[in-house]
Parts: structure tokens; sequence; C-alpha cells
């Protein structure tokens, strides 16, 4: 009797277990496989609760909580390439250049720079800025800083056109390329560019420490503490160098709520001031709350379908061009994102650099898909797979399972976990698949990875499109250091993968910021890396 | 022999006339025939192409009516089409994953327990093992690693619930084993796989069959968390944790779109184990008042 | 017993070596891009490349999970391929959490299980048994987040009595605690009425009954104390399962602890994240089991006497 029992208990055991474990996978996967590391994470942030809030609305003693979906991994610039973190790293270091609203480069460290020929760059740094510990930033930090990124497995990447930092004086250094780049100004607005202070990340290091157990830079904000899963939080830092940019509040602490309706809740509770990737079946209840506001901006994120171009029947463009006007994205955006999307056409988000609206559009008719596939050769339709990491991405796979099968096309979706889909896709093992993208302030970030003939498989370009005068384009581009000769090399490119129907581009999100109705100062950001130093009551 | 098929079934009808008399398990037992019966027809029921997968997005989200006895979901399917649909997956899952821990559990608890010693020792040392890892990374990964489908879920369910059914057999055939029929048994000179199957293993049966009856029961709940996390039955296909977990999102405005398809699994598992609960009382001659 | 708890402790290096083995295994069975998940979309092939040799990925199995075992041997836990932290720091500093929330699941659930299991055992086949019985039954068969979500949504939302996530202080504690334990102690309830009915009716609680000794003691005195051991292993047992319910109690409440640590890490093919975190759950589990027998020699002092 007692042996039944325990065994029934052991089946329990295992029952619940796998219950257990249900219930985080469902609310994570809906983020994975995302463009730009950024990608799906939810960030949102709260301001201090219910009665903390109105005794702060002097200046005195504000904190503001954000609410987001995840945790940091890292609070080493260099040990992490995620949106969550780089709330952290953003606010605690900054950057020799930063991006403007209008999605202009400025000097953040850097008072200027000059192309003195295309592989040397002449920078001088702003006066007496100084770091959390008092000492004063020199161009010697930026040397430390750039060429010991180059050794990051995580971002040395975005450095790689640096050949060296030359130090000419204490406020003055020059950047060596080794090959003309249009991508070093972005890149080093890329949070992996932290400057850090040499002498202190020498002395932690020889201590025996990681950077991360002691961050310390220039930013705005100084690092408090961690609560890995739970929380982070940041103090004001009141000897900021640029009086503009100051932190208008005293503490930002960012809670991680995975669950999507949890975080709402804890908006509307009070719990939290202000929630980043607002869950899109909340966002109405949001509107219509008169304590709460939302904030929308046009994001640089797209979804997409993608055919596996090398494999029969969708090396015919005919084929793709069908897909493209059977697949109803009104239908994707409404059962996907609750309508909290725009149906798009373009390969790069609206708000991104890089973009222009020059594609050939392709509107729903199945009619004509019907003949274009007679025109293939594929009238009685056909089989395929379609591998999809996520939940949201397994709705819009869903309803182009709908729309396929009304053409007599079988698909048949297979869902993953993103390191699986990652390995999968890589392999070139999928007839289709379902991705997303968010571009960052760099295009050819954007462009290289999901075009270029090098880059198929692993490197991003899931599509496996190879096209050399696309190449040559990308290429040229990246290197052109005339504006307007960049600008049609990308308008070209836009075009030729439009009429190459080589994605079915669905929709790009709305982007989404709730608070508290009283919150002021929030600043959207269209590729996600929004600051919060100016969030007040 | 004769004689004994005689007595066998007698015990069988005694231990129905027991089970009849507990009116719990009887609901049980009429739940699951109806669970069975709703499988058998679900295509008579409600047309799987024009039902169950067809979209209408304009009709999403729509609460119980007279035309949608259950609402609809996000995509405007009619969610009692779709649980009818759902209960054959929860039911073929459930059946075949228990029955391949049994075969494997049992097979292996009933080696460990007749030999005894060495045998025993290593057999639930690995059993152990199996046990002390999360069954979630066990069934994550075989599916992980042999591909997304049906089958494979239902193999990954069923070996991770493989060390439950040894330990659980191995258990029964100790307290069996040294009993007078098996001693016979031995005098006669059968073989050892002739005991264990033929002597040993009906005898034992009692505790198994309760084991069985809570795994389907847990094996549903696993195939619902498996799909909840999108590792099992994939899209359009209905079932019951896949549609749980889809309607997550819509708890709060849509709740009907979580309230039946859970409503479905919480009556399913109580009825299992109603029904287990009974069959362990009217098995066990110890209860019997 | 001394001798007995060392003999117990030292079978946990087999087992924790073929756990080790299973998982380092399976997981490397499994496809999956560790690297890409890592870095993310953006991230150039050369730098996925860079990370695969970095991490040792680019090595045999068998030579990777010679590696662990070596440092595994020196009691190192390995490295995080996610964070590149001490595998051994971030399970520990979660871990604390987790077990918070078990231990109060676990006093929530022995609480109310054990009374009404009684009272159902005594009042068998009454109307209050019934109710017990079902409401038992309910509790195995809710899906976990299901009630959780709910609690959120009635005592959070509407209520407003507790927050809807997070672990500061005991009012977050309160919803996560009823999720958790609601499972477990419908399991404890169970075992503690059947145990009960079954000592009941043997001869010894009768012969007391006949000696004319008071009903309430014959089962507190007599019955209840007999009755605790397969109690007392359910609990043991449920812990363990506790343990791993946490994982989703986490999710819904944001729970910083363990499981929600472990499923990520599984999503991201994190190897040394995932053993660690398998290998500081067994070796729990096998401690609370051991706790769980040394207890039985309390309860019951025939069994006792078989450890000496």
């Amino acid at each position: 009797m007692k042996k039944v029992l325990s065994a029934i208990l052991a089946g329990t055991l295992a029952m619940s277990l796998l219950v257990g474990c249900g219930g985080s996978g469902g609310s994570d996967s809906g983020n994975s496989g995302n463009g730009g590391g950024a990608g799906g994470s939810g960030t949102t942030t709260t301001a201090a609760a219910g009665g903390d809030s109105s005794s702060n609305t002097s200046t005195g003693g504000q904190e503001i909580t954000i609410g987001t979906s995840t945790d940091l991994t890292s609070l080493d610039p260099h040990n992490h390439n995620d949106t969550v973190s780089a709330y952290a790293t953003r606010h605690i270091y900054n950057n020799l250049v930063r991006m403007t609203e209008d999605n202009e480069f400025v000097g953040d460290l850097a008072e200027s720079w000059e192309y003195k020929d295309d592989v040397t760059v002449e920078f001088t740094l702003k006066e007496g800025v100084k770091f959390h510990d008092g000492s004063v930033l020199t161009a010697e930090d930026v040397k430390f800083s750039l060429e010991s990124q180059k050794e990051s497995a995580k971002v040395g990447h975005l450095v790689s056109m640096v050949e060296s930092v030359e130090v000419v004086d204490d406020t003055h250094f020059i950047i060596h390329l080794n090959t003309p780049s249009n991508a070093l100004i972005s890149s080093l607005n890329h949070s992996g560019c932290a400057i850090f202070s040499k002498a202190h990340v020498e002395k932690i290091l020889a201590e025996g420490k990681n950077i991360e157990d002691e961050p310390m830079g220039t930013g705005p904000y100084k690092f408090e503490n961690w609560t890995p899963g739970a929380s982070f939080s940041l103090v004001k830092n009141p000897d900021y160098f640029d009086p503009e940019r100051a932190a208008q509040n005293d503490r930002l602490i960012f809670k991680v709520i995975p669950e999507n309706s949890a975080r709402t809740i804890a908006l509307e509770n009070g719990e939290v001031d202000l929630l980043v990737n607002v869950p899109s079946t909340d966002a109405q209840k949001i509107r219509d709350n008169d304590k709460l506001a939302l904030d929308e901006y046009v994001s640089t994120h797209v979804e997409y379908f993608t055919v596996n171009h090398s494999k029969a029947p969708f090396d015919d463009i005919r084929v793709r061009q069908a897909l493209s006007y059977a697949i109803n994205k009104d239908d994707i955006v409404i059962a996907s994102m609750n309508g909290e999307a725009s149906t798009f056409d373009n390969y790069i988000g609206a708000a991104a650099i890089g973009y222009y609206d020059v594609v050939t559009k392709y509107e729903y008719n199945p009619e004509k898909a019907k003949e274009l596939l007679a025109e293939a050769g594929v009238a009685d339709g056909f089989t395929f797979n379609c591998y999809v990491a996520g939940a949201t991405r397994a709705t819009s796979a869903t309803v182009i399972q709908a729309n396929l099968a009304e053409l007599g096309i079988t698909m048949n979706i297979e869902q993953m976990e993103a390191s699986t889909f990652y390995e999968k896709t890589g392999n070139g093992e999928h007839d289709s698949c379902l991705a997303g993208w968010v571009a960052n302030a760099e295009p050819d970030n954007t462009y290289r990875p999901l075009f270029v003939s090098a880059d198929t498989g692993a490197g991003g370009n899931r599509s496996y499109y190879k096209n050399p005068e696309v190449d040559k384009l990308v290429d040229d581009a990246s290197v052109n250091l005339d504006k307007a000769a960049v600008q049609k090399d990308y308008e070209t490119i836009l075009k030729t993968l439009s009429d190459d129907a080589v994605w079915v581009p669905l929709y790009s999100p709305t982007g989404m910021l709730a608070r508290q109705a009283g919150l002021q100062g929030v600043t959207p950001s269209a590729i996600g890396m929004h600051d919060f130093y100016s969030v007040h009551y | 022999m004769e004689n004994k098929k005689a007595k066998k079934r007698s015990m069988a009808a005694e231990v129905w006339q027991r089970l009849v008399k507990n009116k719990m398990a009887m609901v049980g037992l009429a739940i699951i025939i109806l669970l069975a019966l709703a499988a058998i027809f679900a295509d008579v029921i409600a047309d799987y192409d024009t039902k169950v997968v067809a979209q209408h997005i304009s009709d999403r989200l729509q609460g119980p009516s007279a035309q949608h006895w259950f609402g609809t979901d996000e995509f405007g399917r009619d969610i009692f089409a779709r649980m009818i649909h759902g209960s054959r997956v929860s039911l073929v899952v459930g059946l075949i994953s228990v029955s391949v821990s049994l075969i494997a559990g049992g097979t292996l608890g009933a080696f460990a327990g007749y030999y005894g010693g060495r045998v025993d020792n290593v057999i639930m040392r690995i059993m152990d093992i199996f046990l002390a890892v999360p069954s979630i990374l066990l069934a994550i990964t075989i599916v992980a690693a042999l591909g997304t489908n049906l089958v494979n879920v239902m193999l990954a369910i069923g070996i991770s619930g493989t060390p439950g059914f040894a330990r659980i057999v191995r258990a029964a055939v100790m307290s069996v084993k040294d009993q007078e029929f098996v001693e016979a048994s031995k005098a006669i000179g059968a073989s050892n796989a002739t005991i264990i199957f033929r002597e040993i293993i009906p005898n034992c049966m009692a505790p198994i069959i309760v084991q069985a009856t809570l795994s389907v029961a847990g094996a549903i709940l696993s195939t619902a968390s498996l799909s909840f996390i999108g590792l099992g039955v994939q899209p359009p296909d209905p079932e019951w944790g896949a549609m749980l977990s889809s309607g997550r999102d819509f708890l709060r405005d849509a709740v009907h779109l979580t309230l039946f398809p859970g409503l479905a699994i919480v009556v399913t598992i109580l009825a299992l184990n109603l029904l287990g609960d009974g069959l362990r009382d009217a098995l066990d001659p110890r209860l019997k008042q | 017993m001394h001798k007995y708890v060392i003999k117990r402790l030292i079978m946990l290096i087999p087992v924790i070596i073929g756990v080790s083995f299973l998982v380092f295994f399976i997981m490397s069975l499994a496809p999956g891009d560790t690297a890409r998940t890592i870095l993310g979309e953006d991230a150039p092939i050369e730098a996925i490349e860079a990370l695969n040799e970095e991490l040792g990925l680019n090595d045999p199995v068998l030579i990777r999970y010679g590696r662990y075992m070596l440092g595994l041997a020196h009691g190192d836990l390995g490295t995080s391929y996610k964070s590149g932290r001490s595998v051994f720091s971030e399970v520990m500093s979660r871990f604390p959490d987790t077990l918070k929330l078990a231990f109060w699941g676990m006093v929530f659930a022995i609480v109310l299980s054990i009374p009404i299991g009684i009272i159902s055992a005594t009042k068998q086949y009454s109307l209050m048994d019934s109710i017990s019985m079902v409401f038992a039954l309910l509790g195995v068969a809710t899906p976990n987040f299901w009630l959780g979500l709910m609690l959120i949504i009635g005592f959070s939302l509407h209520l407003r009595w507790f927050p809807s996530g997070g672990s500061d202080g005991w009012r977050a504690l309160v919803l996560p605690v009823i999720t958790l334990g609601t499972g477990c102690m419908a399991n404890i309830t169970r075992t503690t009425r059947s145990s009960m009915l079954e000592v009941i009716r043997q001869d010894y609680i009768r012969t007391a009954k006949a000696k004319g000794v008071g009903n309430r003691s014959v089962i507190y005195k007599h019955a209840l104390k007999n009755a605790l051991i397969p109690v007392v292993t359910v609990i043991g047992l449920q812990f363990g399962s506790l343990l791993g319910g946490a994982v989703l109690t986490e999710t819904v409440f944001s729970w910083p602890g363990i499981g929600t640590y472990l499923v990520n890490s599984i999503k991201a093919k994190d190897t040394p994240a995932v053993l660690g975190c398998v290998i500081i759950f067994s070796v729990c589990f096998s401690i609370v089991n051991l706790c769980v027998d040394i207890l039985y020699a309390y309860i019951d002092p025939r069994i006792k006497s078989k450890y000496k």
C-alpha cells in the first residue's frame, strides 16, 4: 500500500514538474528569436507605487520603477548584447557618440570628430568629464576601452574595423581603421562601445574580480544593486558632466516581471511606473484607463515569413510572388498582435536609418496567387514545413497555414525553442520559417546579415537568397562615404528584394511604452534603446 | 488451468461489483466513457475542415452563444468543436505514453524485483538517475532532439514516466515473489520469464492498474504542458494544453478561451483520479467493508 | 545512525555522476545554436564562431564532458555559457528564494491537509469527506499556472490585497505559496486520509476502542502516529515536486528563483547552467529523502533499530 502510494506520488511529482515548467516556457518563447538581440524583451518601468509617488512630486527622492519582462545578463558592456542589459549599462556608462531622436549622431563623450582620410578619424573629447570615482576621463581610457572590446566575443565584432587607437594627448586621439567603413560612428553608439576607466578596470581585474562586479563609468547613474531574476537599480550621479542630460529622478528601479498579464497588472496597481514592450492584448485596456497613458512610436521591428530559396519550388520567383499575394497580412496583425501593428511591405523597419519607401507591394489577392501557381506548374499545390520559435510567430504561421490551405498548399508548422531554430535554420533544414528583425542604428547591420550571399544560413540570411548584385551594393554602401550614393545603393537593394519577393514581410509591431498618466519625460527610441534619465513626475 | 481462469473471472467480477458500489468511481468512469465517445465520434459531432481549422478572423474572441456553445478563439474558430477533437489527442497521448512507460518500466521493474541483488541494484540506480533529472528537461530534450511531433511527444512522456512504473512494479513483484504459487511454478520447472509474466505480473496487477489510471491523468497534463510551451501538438490541430496556452493572453477579456479547455483538463483528470481511487479500493480486499 | 547517514551521503556521488552524464549527453544530443542564442540575431557569423570556440563548443562531446567532470571533481560547477559567471554562484544566489517558496508552500499544504485528511478518515463517506476529497482531487487536477493567474486576477487586480509579483515582504509570498501548495496539499490530504483509514481498521485500534479509550484519544495518540509514516514519505516526495513546480509559479509571479533560471538555461542550451541546477536539485531531493528516512526512525522505533 505504502509503496503504491509513493509510486503514485512519484508520478505526481513528475507530472507537476512538467506542468510547472510549462508556464515559463510559454512566456519566454514569445520573445525569442527576435532580431537585434533586443527583439521582444518587454521592459516596463514603474515609479514608486501609490503613496510614494505623491510625496515625490518635488525634486527630491523620486524613484521610478520600470517593469521589464527579462532580466539583464551582464553589467559589463563587453559581456552582453541585449536591450535590458543595455538599459543598465547605457545609464552607467557613456559612449563617444549618441544618436538623437532624429537619427543623427552627435558627440556624447566626444566633442567632435573629423575624417582625415578613409581610414583615419580624429576625435576630440569633452573637457573635464569625470568618472563616478571622481577621476577625469582621458584619451587613454578610450584607447583601453575600444582595444579591450576587440577581444570580446560578444561585442568585439562592432569594432572589427578599428585597427588601433592612437592617443595624441589627454583629449585627442585618432582611430585608425583597417578598412574604410561607414559603420564606425554608428557602432560607437552601441552599448558595447561604452568607455571604461582604465585605472578602475585594471584595479578590479588585479583584485581578481570582473568588470561587472563593480561597474563604474561616467554616466548619469551609478550602479546600486542587482538581485538576479528580480530587479536592479541605479542611483543618480549628482556630478554628471552634461547638465542637459542629467538625471531628473533619483533612482531607477528595474523590476523583472516575465508574465505578460502580471506586468500589466503591476502597472494598473501602481507597482510600476513605466512598462516597455507592452503586451498587445493589454494595449487597449491601458488606453481606456484614465490613470494610465500609452506612448506609441514607430519601431524598426519587422516580422517576416520567408521560404528557403535553395529548395524547390521556392527557387521559382512565381511561386514566391504567389505566396506574397496569398497571405492575408491584415488577419495576421489582428490574430497575432491584436491590431497593435501595421501591415508591412518593406524589408527594414520604417523608423530605421536606411529605410526608403521604394518597394514593390503585393496586395492580398488569392486569385492572382492561383494564376501564378498555375504558371509555375504547381497548381495542384505542394507540401512544405515552416519552422517557428515563439508563440506570437506560431499564431502568424497558423494564419498563413489557413491562407495557403485555400490554395491547396499544405504547410506543416514545427514549433521549436529559439536555440533549436537557430541551429536548424542555420543548417538550411527548413523549407520556410518565420523570423523578425529589429534594425539598430547601422543599416549595414541589417542589410548584410539578412541578404548577403556570404551570410546564408547561420549568418542570418535564412532565406538563402543569393544575388551577386545585392552583395555588391551592400558592400558599396558600407564603405562609400558619399551619402547620396549610399542612399541609392539601399534603394536599389530594397527594390530588387521586393521584386524578387525574397520575403513576405508581414507586419511591424507598434512600439509602445505604457506609463502612469502623471509620468513625464518618456522619450521612446525607435531601436528600443530608451533613455530613462528624463523620466519624472 | 481451467479452474484458475474461472477463479480469475470471478475475482474480476468481484472487483467490478465493489467498484460499482463506489459512486464516485462510477461518476469518473461515466465521464471517461463520455470522453471516449466524444473522441471516437468527433468527426460526426463537428467537421474538422470547416469547424476545427477554418478561420473567421472577424468572429474572433466571441463569448459563448447558441451558435458557438463555448465561444470562439483568437482565430474565430469554434472552441467546442476544437475541444471535442482535442479529446482525441489527449486520450491517445495519455494511453500510448502510459503504455510506453508501462512496458518499459514494468519490464525493468519486474526483472529488478524478481532477480534482486545486482540486477536490482543496477536497474534501480539507473532509474534513480532518471528520477533525479527533472522530467521537464527529459521531455523537452527528447522532443528537441527527435523533432516536434506527436509520436515523439508520446515517447518523451512515456520515457519520463518509466521510473515510476519500474519502482511500483518492482515493489509489487517483491511482495509476491516468495508466495506459494510462485514457489510452486518454480518447483514444476517453469522458466524465469514464464514465472514473471504468467505468475507474478498477473498477481500484482492491482497497483499497476491504479498507477496506470493515474498516469494517464499525468500524461494528459504533461502533453498539455509540452503543448503549452509549443513543443507538443502543432497548429492547427487542437489540443487542450495548446488551447489553454494560446488563451492565456486573453485571460482577462475572454476568459472562455482558457476556462473551457482548463475545465476539460480538470474534469478529465478528476475522473481518472476518481476511477483510480475507486479501483484501488476495489482491488484491495483489506479496504473491503 | 551516523554511519547510515554517511553511507547515504556517499551514495550521492554515483547519482551525481549518473545524472551529469545523462544530462550532458541529452543536452548535446538536442540541436541548438548556443552562441547564436547568446549573441542574438544581429551578431555576425565571425562572432558566433569566435564564441563557440571560446566556449569550447567545437570540441567533441566526450572531451567536453571530461573537462566538465574534471572541474566537478574539484567542486567546480563550471561557468555559464550565457553570462560567463560561475554557475555555483548564480544558482546559489537564486536558490534561497526557491527554497523559501517551497518551504512555505509545504507549510501551507501540511497545516491544511493533515487536519482535513484526519477528519475525512474519521468521518468516512460523510458529506464532509466527499467534499474534502473532491476538493483535494480538484487540487491535483488544476493546472498550476491557471490557478496562479486566477489568483492574480482575483486578489491582486480586483481586490488589491496582494502584489502581483516580486519577492518583497510576506505579502508577495501569499499568492505564490497558495498556488504552489495547493497541488501538494491535495496529495497530502489524500494520503493522510487513506493512511488513517488503513490504520483505524487495524486490530490494535479496535482493541483500544474496545478497552474504552476515548475516540479522540485513539485517533491522536494511536492512529495518527502510525498513519504518519506514509504521510511523511509523501511530504518528502512532494518537497521535490514543490522544487520543480516552483518553476511555473516563479514565472507567473516573477519570483526570482532557480526554476526560471533552469528553464531559461535549457532554452539557451546553456549546458553548465542546466547541469548545475540539476545537480543541486538532485542533491537537495536526496537530502530531503534522507531527512524523511531519519524522521521515520523517530516516529517508528522499529525502523530505528535497522539503522544501527
